[in-house]
């Protein structure tokens, strides 16, 4: 540990630890755009600069590694002036129209800027007249709004392995685009909408489905909606509750209070998912055959693999829907002929923490079922516009006969926590009994490849779960040389799983995200019924309608394929 | 060294650039494939730099150095006299795709004030009459 | 001219006597110092990368792009020899099998003549060290360190910020050494030359002159005495460069990288452009400005985004538009960039700004 000063106070640090980290720690925010702590370093934004004592040029505290008795000034007069300066010259080359701008209030350029005290533009304004991409369904790009921090592009081709976008040309005409100026719907983009989460300045924004939906709420049909399990542990952010705290209860009370007649729960569809997984993973293990098993609910990497792997790893990707999709297909015919309605009559809508799942509904498989997807961030721009006191809402219940779900159908929103709900279950039928080990705190952790070794009625089953498709990648391509040692495979595209999805609020450092698995843990320890095949309700379900699971009823309502996917 | 290393994208870009004056993205693509360098990452690096493009340019391109050397040795009136001769602007290409205009930045010939580059060729010295002589 | 001399591997069978250690230490006895504009010492930078473990590379930055500089093409065209016979030795002394040099695309004609020399050279040293020679394409940027190092790493020219520094993490995150053409060639004749002198230099002498050409001449020379070596008449200022600033003329004005300094200016590679009384500075500094515009790799904020509205200013002080308060905006803007700027470009790209402001205030005439 050394000792140095920042502003004139005694911090103490690790030697080579960056400035701006050590700022952060002692409660001084530096004002920044292209700092993650996730991704490279490039200190090109030149807003997080400070004075370092004994050096002439002013230091980008996030690529400037501290020194022993190093002294440092995050906020003097000469900083401030500078900073106000390449602040301005963003903005000269930014569009000034926030109030009409979607990321209005929320934008961390806005945010700065208003702590910069900057009164007057300066330099003018530029008028760049770029093309805006509306072409994908999932994510829309407004490069009149880029700032160049490249976070977007580090996320998308260091992180994800994607490679959609890249920076293109030189000097002040460098764009973020796809290759050859081809759209983002043309592109390799699996839709995962970690750009989104990372664009400080609305250059990169989820596609709206708001209007949409209020249409429906104005109309005569009859309105479903369904809430996926990492909805419920971030919600509450938005409205000013501290990050962490679930709010399940308000959050239905909320959506019946805006019209819609049933309220039911993904997490029960995340449960049937576990039921018909872990059926078709026992069933594999027996034959050993297609192994590794690789989980499926996650769209965004549904998509990488059909675009990158198809040909190798078909054969690997469970056959089971997402739990969306499974509880869409039911709300459509299960449900419709239980109320006696025509399913062209219901709209079910989805509460989802991803972009991505804009584009899963829209599969041609899909047609007909879920009809709109509203992330978590739009759910609450839509709760606001209708005056919603979140706040202060009392707790109501999910509906029946598709509200009821268990622990682990709630654990799906976080990384590890779908293998976690099908070994519960698995190890039950492998084991033929009704084990006693429900947790498997081994595969909760951060890392991004966690594996483990577990011993089900002296069977040695070897898993591995991964998130972000940098980490995902390196196991696909393991199973393409024919090396992978696993069994079971959980791949979730998004850093966190859920709960750093792309529709769900920034920031999202690793204090945040820990903090919303927490809340997800909690929600699951706290259920008496923590095992997807002792839910009621779908044991009711398979008893009134499926059949058995794997039945081919089961089969044609809850299960799917998958196609070879282009791009340019 | 690992295969990655001993790619050297530069080169391989500046010979499609020759072969083809510009570089399609039918070979690019080919050169993605081949070299499994994801295709967004070779248009990265290839726009990135003045003397790849993307639309094809003439069958000679003439690159006028602008920078302070030839420029207070007359650049400008070179340029006045190349537009008049072929009848083109900056970055345009003549009807018959011979030759295509550019200003550069600084060649190396600030002894030869002013200078062009005429595709390989660095020409000093250039003169107007010297001028109606190359582009006859 | 002195550097024009032949060593034809003496110095490469000197060395290999010596050893790499012994080697170092002469050139370090020597001074010789890098001749890119940086004027690091050569020997402690072969050391340091000597002494690290691994994998090591050695580029030989021949990507000469600044303004007025040419001498550098010269000793590509008369004695590459000695090029290559320099990266032979500071391959030797730093233990490495790669070496690279990195040939700016406008010089694209010299290639082949560049390989034949290579190809000679190692067959006649008997040397296994491969030498690849890299193409550049159109980007002044390549010439800083660490962008020439992401070229070659099949990147955007974008530079990285520093520390660390390329002997600690450079080429493919490597120790690796970076060296500047007539460093390379220096490095023969400083070592089988007893009386090899450092502060002979190469200076590029261009702009309003009568006998344009590289000189070779002692740094700390006089101006009076180059302008009479160029033949230079009426002159009203010396740009080192488009990114060393300028001075005005004084005969007195000692040439070296201490007095310039002093004078808020650059040395840099020793590139000096005469500017007669003919010219305006604000026509130049426009000039100079579409440089940069065009050279800047836009990476970061002050550069790009800086660069477009120093432009816009010149062109509004030129329109005869401009107010006092534009002139106060134009040195705040300079000064921002060069103090925040990320690279040495960014960091002297308002050099001539700043100077010329200075010293020329007559020709930026406001309302």
């Amino acid at each position: 540990m050394i000792k140095l000063k920042i502003n004139g106070c005694e911090v103490t640090a690790k030697e080579g630890e960056f400035i701006i980290d050590i700022a952060e720690r002692n409660g001084i925010d530096i004002p920044h755009f292209c700092y993650n702590e996730r991704l490279e370093r490039i200190g090109a934004c030149r807003l997080c600069i400070v004075e370092v004592k004994g050096i002439d040029k002013l230091q980008a505290s996030c690529c400037t590694q501290v020194k022993k008795g190093m002294e440092i000034n995050t906020h003097s007069p000469r900083v401030l002036e500078a900073r106000r300066i390449n602040m301005q010259l963003l903005l000269a080359n930014h569009s000034l129209n926030c109030t009409t701008c979607k990321e209005n209030l929320m934008c961390k350029l806005q945010k700065y800027a208003s702590e910069l005290v900057i009164e007057d533009s300066i330099f003018g304004e530029t008028q760049r007249k770029d093309e805006i991409d509306n072409s994908s369904v999932s994510i829309r790009r407004d490069n009149n709004k880029c700032i160049l921090c490249e976070q977007c592009v580090r996320v998308c081709n260091d992180i994800q392995t994607v490679y959609a976008i890249g920076m293109t040309k030189r000097g002040v005409n460098t764009r973020i685009t796809p290759a050859f100026n081809n759209t983002m719907k043309q592109s390799s983009c699996i839709n995962c909408g970690q750009c989104v989460v990372a664009c400080p300045s609305g250059a990169l924004t989820e596609k709206s489905d708001i209007p949409k939906v209020l249409e429906a709420l104005n109309s005569d049909k009859h309105l479903i909606v369904q809430t996926a399990p990492s909805v419920r542990a971030t919600l509450g952010e938005l409205f000013g509750l501290p990050v962490g705290t679930p709010v399940t209860g308000k959050m239905v009370t909320a959506l019946k209070n805006i019209g819609f007649h049933k309220v039911f729960d993904t997490d029960l569809g995340a449960d049937i998912t576990i039921i018909e997984e872990a059926t078709e993973f026992v069933k594999r293990l027996k034959e050993n055959k297609n192994l590794p098993l690789i989980t499926t609910c996650c769209p965004a990497w549904i998509k990488f693999g059909e675009q990158f792997y198809f040909k190798e790893l078909n054969k690997n990707m469970s056959t089971c829907r997402s739990p969306q999709a499974i509880l869409a297909s039911l709300v459509k015919t299960y449900y419709a002929k239980k109320i006696k309605k025509d399913p062209k009559d219901i709209i079910l809508v989805d509460i989802m923490p991803c972009t991505a799942k804009k584009y899963e509904i829209l599969r041609p498989e899909f047609k007909g079922e879920a009809d709109f997807v509203l992330t978590t961030v739009e759910l609450a721009k839509l709760l606001k516009e209708l005056n919603v006191d979140f706040q202060n809402l009392p707790d109501s219940e999910f509906d029946n006969p598709l509200g009821f779900s268990t622990g682990a159908g709630d654990i799906f929103g976080h990384t590890g926590g779908v293998m976690e709900a099908a070994l519960r279950t698995a190890a039950d039928l492998i084991a033929k009994k009704d084990l006693k080990k429900i947790d498997y705190k081994k595969i909760r952790s951060m890392e991004e490849i966690k594996e483990a070794e577990i011993s089900i009625a002296g069977k040695k089953i070897k898993i591995c779960v991964v998130h972000t498709m940098g980490a995902a990648r390196k196991l696909l391509e393991q199973i393409k040389e024919g090396a992978s040692p696993y069994h079971f495979i959980e791949i979730m595209a998004c850093y966190g799983g859920c709960i750093g999805g792309g529709g769900q609020p920034p920031p999202h450092n690793k204090k945040t995200l820990k903090k919303r698995v927490n809340a997800l843990i909690r929600v699951d320890e706290h259920k008496k019924i923590r095992k997807s095949h002792k839910n009621p309700a779908a044991i009711k379900l398979y008893k009134e309608y499926l059949g058995k699971p794997g039945s081919e009823k089961a089969h044609k309502l809850l299960h799917t394929r998958y196609y070879r996917k282009s791009y340019v | 060294m690992q295969k990655k290393e001993s790619i050297a994208l530069l080169n391989i870009l500046r010979e499609i650039q020759k072969r083809y004056n510009h570089l399609p993205e039918k070979e690019i693509k080919k050169l993605s494939k081949k070299t499994n360098i994801p295709l967004v990452k070779i248009y990265e690096t290839a726009s990135f730099y003045s003397m790849f493009s993307f639309k094809r340019k003439g069958r000679n391109t003439i690159r006028l150095c602008n920078s302070p050397s030839c420029y207070i040795n007359g650049s400008l009136n070179i340029l006045k006299e190349i537009k008049r001769i072929l009848k083109i602007d900056i970055n345009q290409t003549t009807k018959d795709k011979k030759y295509s205009l550019e200003l550069t930045s600084c060649i190396g010939c600030c002894d030869k004030a002013p200078a062009i580059m005429l595709n390989n060729e660095l020409i000093g010295n250039i003169t107007k009459a010297k001028l109606r002589k190359l582009l006859k | 001219m002195k550097i024009l001399q032949k060593s034809e591997l003496k110095a490469w069978k000197k060395a290999k006597k010596l050893g790499p250690k012994k080697t170092i230490q002469l050139l370090k006895k020597q001074g010789l110092t890098g001749r890119g504009g940086a004027c690091f010492l050569t020997g402690l930078k072969w050391e340091l990368v000597k002494n690290a473990k691994g994998n090591k590379f050695i580029i030989c930055n021949a990507d000469e792009g600044e303004p007025g500089t040419f001498k550098d093409k010269l000793l590509l065209e008369k004695n590459p020899e000695n090029i290559i016979e320099g990266i032979l030795i500071a391959a030797y002394c730093i233990n490495t099998k790669q070496a690279y040099i990195y040939l700016r695309g406008e010089y694209n004609y010299l290639k082949d003549s560049l390989k034949k020399t290579i190809e000679e050279t190692l067959t006649a040293s008997r040397s296994s060290l491969k030498i690849d020679i890299i193409q550049g394409a159109g980007a002044y940027i390549c010439g800083d360190e660490t962008a020439i190092i992401a070229s070659i790493e099949n990147k955007r020219g974008y530079p990285h910020f520093k520390p660390p520094y390329p002997p600690q993490k450079g080429l493919f995150g490597k120790p690796t050494v970076i060296n500047n053409v007539e460093t390379l060639a220096n490095v023969p004749l400083a070592i089988i030359n007893k009386d090899w002198n450092d502060s002979l230099r190469l200076f590029s002498i261009s702009g309003n002159v009568s006998k344009p050409r590289v000189y070779e001449i002692k740094v700390g020379t006089k101006l009076g005495k180059i302008a009479l070596l160029a033949k230079a008449k009426n002159i009203k200022a010396v740009c080192f460069g488009a990114s060393g600033g300028c001075i005005p003329y004084n005969s007195n004005s000692i040439i070296n990288a201490e007095h310039i300094c002093k004078e808020e200016a650059m040395l840099g590679a020793c590139s000096l452009i005469f500017i007669n009384k003919k010219k305006s500075m604000l026509d130049l500094a426009i000039n100079i400005a579409q440089f940069f515009n065009h050279e800047s790799c836009g990476k970061c904020t002050p550069c790009r985004e800086g660069n477009t509205h120093i432009l816009k200013l010149l062109e509004k002080i030129k329109s005869g538009k401009a107010k006092q308060e534009d002139i106060e905006l134009l040195e705040k803007l300079s000064i921002t960039i060069r103090d925040t700027a990320l690279c040495g470009l960014g960091q002297s790209c308002t050099n001539h700004i700043l100077t010329a402001l200075n010293h020329f205030k007559k020709d930026f005439k406001v309302r």
